[in-house]
């Protein structure tokens, strides 16, 4: 079964979101678009964190580690943003990694609670629940960047915070996040499978983002007509994988086209395959 | 508002959210095909429901003294999973065809109805009887008081900072921002302790009446240094690292 470096992964998250966000300012167009594309890396990133530390089976679901990794992103942003801002203007360029610092922190005495006063019984547990609120908070910062067009307090408190739209974030990087592992979990579970499912999740959030952005950036339509071009590719591999992988395609092959013609994959070619 | 009143009505906050979850009826998936009792899923769906609705209905009375917020928001999330459980209720009664019964006790503390002759063999009882349903209303309570808690010393904090840190904003406009951040903040924080006591129970729970109700202790201890801890980093948003 084909497995996914964990290092891979981490490096996409970690290095697309902030160049992601860092760019943001170069242009009015490109910049928020660039913002969007390191939001969809952190996600991946963060889905395949979440698929790691499932896996060992958590006992309360899925979701749970999903919604409280991006709870705790959307603190380590919000206080990271606020706190970078008042160290004085010509520091404001370490805010998102002041927030993200602060989300890994928070999601590592978190982690700890868990495995030494609760009791968890999950090695990785610590480990990836940073990863988990680092790609979280990743994925906040770069959205709202790419909604506000700026990774600026002031901007993403006026055009994501005051609407509301930081709500929406919340709840859409989370079932970005956890939705991919959630369906396709089970004892054959292929984690390339699970990241074409992320990468479809994700860019579906980024068109969201890109509609969510219309009232404060130029590159809304860029960015909504990007990740839906970017969601059809991805989702339309995710559906052949499945396919593939199917049981009924597995074992016996794909249904003839025409009467009497032969079965397309049979299952000695399968087995050869393998 | 000082920091320090901040940081600590936030942690007392986490606290009650993190000790109200310990009383509700937490199924999980079993209780989702009605082979346990509780209701049918996980601890940050019920977070979420009775959450935000506590969230809102604190929010909503915004600039009111300390004493209504908190009411409104335990009576707010009390209301959402007391709603949760009437409906969840008739789907077990009326669509799977069960009755409402703990397998933890053999008569209901409170209704004094003998259970164990209505669980079904295989199963750990099913729907949500009495106790569970009052411990629920109970846990709500907490919960929302906790979630409006957090709320109010957020904003009570912000609203005097905000309009000095953001020049941009007069202090009129600085209400719709500072009751957003202190909105997300204090649902982040929500989720937060909710998580941490879900695991604590290990993802299901009756209410008070169930034997894992013992690991309250262990859990309220967990919820105390999480929050303690979100909220030192929630000073930032007022005071900024000097």
């Amino acid at each position: 079964m084909p497995d996914v470096n964990p290092r891979m992964t981490l490096a996409l998250g970690l290095i697309g979101g902030l160049i992601g966000i860092y760019l943001t300012p170069i242009n009015p167009v490109l910049g928020p678009l660039l913002a969007a594309l390191g939001g969809v890396c952190a996600i991946i990133w963060g889905a395949d964190a979440i698929a790691r530390v499932a896996s060992y089976g958590l006992g309360t679901g899925v979701p749970s580690i999903g919604y409280m990794s991006v709870a705790i992103g959307i603190i380590g942003v919000l206080a990271g943003l606020a706190g970078g801002l008042q160290i004085g203007p010509a520091y404001a360029i370490l805010a998102p990694l002041i927030g993200f610092v602060l989300a890994v922190i928070l999601g590592g005495v978190v982690a700890l609670l868990g495995k030494r006063v609760i009791g968890m019984k999950i090695p990785i547990l610590v480990s990836c629940t940073m990863e988990l609120a680092g790609a979280s908070a990743l994925s906040v910062i770069a959205f709202s960047a790419a909604i506000a067009g700026s990774y600026l307090m002031p901007a993403i408190l006026v055009s994501v915070v005051s609407t509301g739209f930081i709500g929406l974030l919340f709840i859409m990087n989370t079932m970005a996040i956890q939705h991919p592992f959630n369906a396709c979990l089970g004892p054959n579970e292929n984690r390339v499978r699970t990241l074409k499912l992320a990468g479809a999740t994700s860019f579906f959030a980024m068109t969201i983002v890109g509609i969510l952005g219309i009232g404060s950036t130029r590159a809304w339509w860029v960015i909504t007509v990007i990740g839906a071009i970017a969601w059809f590719i991805s989702m339309r591999m995710f559906i052949q994988a499945s396919e593939d992988e199917a049981a009924s395609t597995a074992w016996s092959g794909w249904w003839p086209k025409e009467e009497g013609e032969e079965l397309r994959g049979t299952v000695h070619e399968i087995k050869e395959e393998d | 508002m000082d920091p320090l009143i901040m940081i600590g009505a936030v942690t007392l906050g986490g606290v009650l959210i993190g000790g109200g979850v310990h009383f509700i009826p937490v199924g999980g998936a079993p209780a989702a095909i009605a082979t346990a009792t509780g209701v049918g899923t996980g601890t940050a769906m019920l977070a979420a429901g009775g959450g935000m609705t506590g969230l809102i209905t604190a929010a909503a009375l915004t600039g009111s003294p300390l004493w209504l917020i908190l009411a409104a928001g335990a009576v707010g999330s009390a209301l959402m999973l007391a709603v949760t459980m009437f409906v969840g209720n008739w789907v077990y009664v009326w669509g799977v065809g069960c009755v409402p019964c703990s397998a933890k006790v053999d008569i209901d503390p409170i209704s004094k109805y003998p259970q164990d002759k209505y669980v079904t063999p295989g199963t750990e009882g099913h729907g949500i009887p009495t106790v569970c349903f009052v411990s629920g209303v109970i846990g709500g309570l907490l919960g929302g008081m906790g979630g409006g808690l957090a709320y109010w010393a957020v904003y009570t904090a912000l609203i005097d900072k905000l309009p000095g840190y953001f020049p941009l904003l007069q202090a009129k406009l600085a209400i719709p921002p500072a009751a957003a951040l202190a909105g997300i903040f204090a649902l982040g924080l929500f989720f937060v302790n909710a998580v941490i006591a879900s695991y604590n129970i290990g993802g299901t729970i009756e209410g008070f009446h169930d034997p894992k109700f013992k690991r309250l202790p262990r859990g309220v201890f967990a919820c105390i240094v999480a929050s303690l801890v979100t909220g030192l980093i929630g000073v930032l948003l007022l005071k900024g690292v000097v």
